[in-house]
């Protein structure tokens, strides 16, 4: 696992750690992907995403926003995500297997990514995302 | 209790305007000492939020049930004025009209035969779970007409009786409904959800009425003592939540637009006399809508499953009301001895009109409108009947449920699934659901004893009880 839970009573607070803007963000789907639908594996479906905000803390709402979406019209549970950042313009790839019932269930219903909470920090090494799904 | 609050009552406490800078009106919420025990600061800091908002009548109000939410505590109540009042998703919620209806049949507990194998024929007849699937085979065009007309699409359809359109709040169609504004997004979720229960807290529940404690109001609902019932708990879907983060997004926009001051940016909001207020309220009101239409298909399932095991009619199946729990809608109401029309956002609270006021069943107006009070899963749940206090104290509104006292990370370490499972059942109450280890994330442990969020309503007269059910068997999303 490479996302923390954090202590939340009504909803699922994740903090993300990553080298890059890059890599947090796909960290930040996989645990989206992963608290929704229990288990994550890699597969061969492969779906483009573009999102555009107007700072990395909307960009990275509007891209777990955007991932809930597309999971659910796609019937695609993403596994990874490839993306690229340019200001507030992120484009790239979504990697996953498509929905089984069977294997996909044990997760809990994600309604909404929350404002609350929600931010981007920098130390020396790593971008830190916290973020609280509304569940 | 934390500094600064007033306490005004056994019940009753008070956050005074002061508490953050910028409130219109004092914050006002209903509490048992017990209860507040678990009493978030957060959820207070929301509260007092809620009150700095343009238009906001009277007082920013909180239900026993009150937790840190999204913007607006769960249990908030706000009012606001139609001149300078505004409309905010955060006071609705993601899970828009998320709410419960409840079916009486004509059956005792000695005649649920087979009950195992009842509880798998409901779990075959209504979709349940994440990325759960309707059966209903929906054109875009049907998606529309559901929007527009919400239980009486469904009726329609042969989903149900005329008569069940009567028992739903609002009649189970908020006419202001705009399909305008339901993006294409929402409707390519909400197309393949229909009718389907979702997951979380979500539940389909089969229950004994076990408690008569209001022996008139019972018979008015049609409710007695060992009779089974059957509770239905869920929402919008997809098409809902979709709804929510699109108008969010615009009403963030329009907040800086109007230069309207807020202290959190979830209370993202816009004058109700604005287009991007009114495109929210007409999108909400379409997924409140559906909403209606899909409790109304998932009773309709119930009701062919119960009619084909136990020999009863259809029709002999009651629906004693419908309430939603996460809407805004206008409404009338006296403040200060004045008439006036008010946008009540109840988010994680329920509707309590009082006897004789409108909207509210024939059958039921000498009593007031049910309220239902779904308990979590294993523990009892509750019929209540709305007061004129309610109408009088929190703009006809009182508490909706429970409230969560133990995280999902912490119940899955602490609780397993199956065990959580086995407990229960060995109290004789059948779960089914499509992950027995997430059963964890809902264990009975984990909410607070709705037996103490409806006693204080109840002590404080917001509503006042009609009848307690225990589970027999349930369907968990």
């Amino acid at each position: 696992m490479t996302y923390k839970e954090l202590e939340h009573t009504a909803d699922v607070k994740i903090r993300v750690v990553a080298p890059s803007l890059e890599a947090l963000f796909g960290e930040a789907a996989c645990a989206l992907m992963e608290v929704k639908y229990g288990a994550v594996d890699a597969g061969p479906v492969r779906y483009p995403i573009t999102v555009d905000a107007d700072d990395p803390v909307s960009l990275v709402h509007d891209f777990l926003s955007e991932l809930l979406y597309i999971s659910e019209v796609e019937n695609l549970v993403v596994a990874s995500a490839d993306v690229s950042i340019r200001g507030g313009h992120l484009e790239g790839e979504l990697y996953g297997e498509r929905f089984d019932p069977a294997k996909h269930s044990g997760g809990t219903e994600v309604k909404g990514i929350s404002y609350s909470g929600l931010s981007i920090h920098r130390d020396k090494e790593n971008y830190i995302l916290e973020v609280i799904f509304d569940v | 209790m934390y500094e600064g609050i007033k306490r005004i009552g056994p019940y009753e406490w008070e956050v005074p305007t002061g508490f953050v800078p910028g409130m219109r009106v004092p914050g006002r919420f209903f509490l048992s000492e017990k209860l507040a025990e678990t009493l978030e600061e957060g959820a207070v800091q929301q509260l007092a939020n809620v009150a700095t908002m343009p238009g906001i009548v009277k007082n920013s109000l909180a239900m026993p049930d009150i937790h840190w939410g999204y913007g607006f505590p769960i249990g908030g109540v706000a009012a606001f004025d139609m001149e300078e009042g505004v409309i905010s998703p955060g006071g609705v919620g993601f899970d828009i009209n998320c709410g419960v209806r409840l079916l009486a049949t004509p059956l005792r507990v000695p005649d649920l035969k087979k009950r195992q194998e009842l509880v798998e024929r409901l779990f075959s007849a209504v979709p349940t779970g994440v990325g759960a699937k309707s059966s209903l085979r929906l054109a875009g065009r049907d998606l529309l007409e559901m929007l527009m007309k919400g239980s009486r699409w469904a009726v329609d359809q042969g989903f149900g009786t005329e008569s069940d359109l009567e028992y739903c709040e609002e009649g189970g169609c908020m006419k202001e409904a705009d399909t305008a504004h339901v993006s294409d997004k929402a409707r390519r979720r909400g197309l393949p959800q229909s009718g389907t229960l979702g997951a979380g807290n979500h539940f389909l529940e089969i229950q004994v009425v076990r408690e008569i404690f209001d022996q008139d109001a019972a018979n008015a609902y049609g409710l007695a003592e060992g009779q089974v019932c059957v509770m239905i708990h869920c929402g919008s879907r997809g098409l809902g939540h979709q709804i929510c983060t699109d108008h969010l997004k615009e009403l963030e926009a329009a907040t800086k637009r109007y230069q309207i001051h807020l202290p959190d940016r979830q209370l993202a909001c816009s004058p109700l006399d604005s287009p991007e207020g009114r495109a929210y309220f007409g999108a909400m009101a379409a997924a409140a809508n559906y909403a209606w239409a899909n409790r109304q298909v998932i009773m309709h399932n119930v009701r062919k499953v119960l009619a084909d095991m136990y020999g009863i009619g259809y029709e002999d199946q009651k629906l004693v009301y419908d309430v939603a729990h996460n809407v805004a809608k206008f409404e009338e109401h006296t403040v200060d001895g004045k008439s006036m029309r008010l946008c009540i956002h109840r988010k994680g609270a329920t509707r309590a009109f009082g006897p004789k006021a409108p909207d509210i069943p024939a059958a039921y107006t000498s009593i007031g409108q049910p309220v239902l009070i779904p308990g979590s899963m294993g523990t009892s749940s509750y019929v209540l009947h709305g007061t004129a206090m309610a109408m009088e104290k929190s703009f006809g509104s009182t508490c909706h449920g429970a409230g969560r006292v133990m995280s999902r990370s912490k119940a899955r370490k602490s609780l397993k699934g199956k065990e959580v499972r086995d407990s229960l059942a060995s109290e004789g109450i059948l779960v089914r659901a499509p992950s027995i280890g997430a059963l964890a994330d809902e264990a009975p442990e984990v909410y607070k004893p709705s037996r103490e969020v409806v006693q204080v309503v109840h002590e404080v007269g917001l509503s006042k009880l009609v009848a307690r059910m225990e589970p027999l068997g349930v369907i968990k999303g």
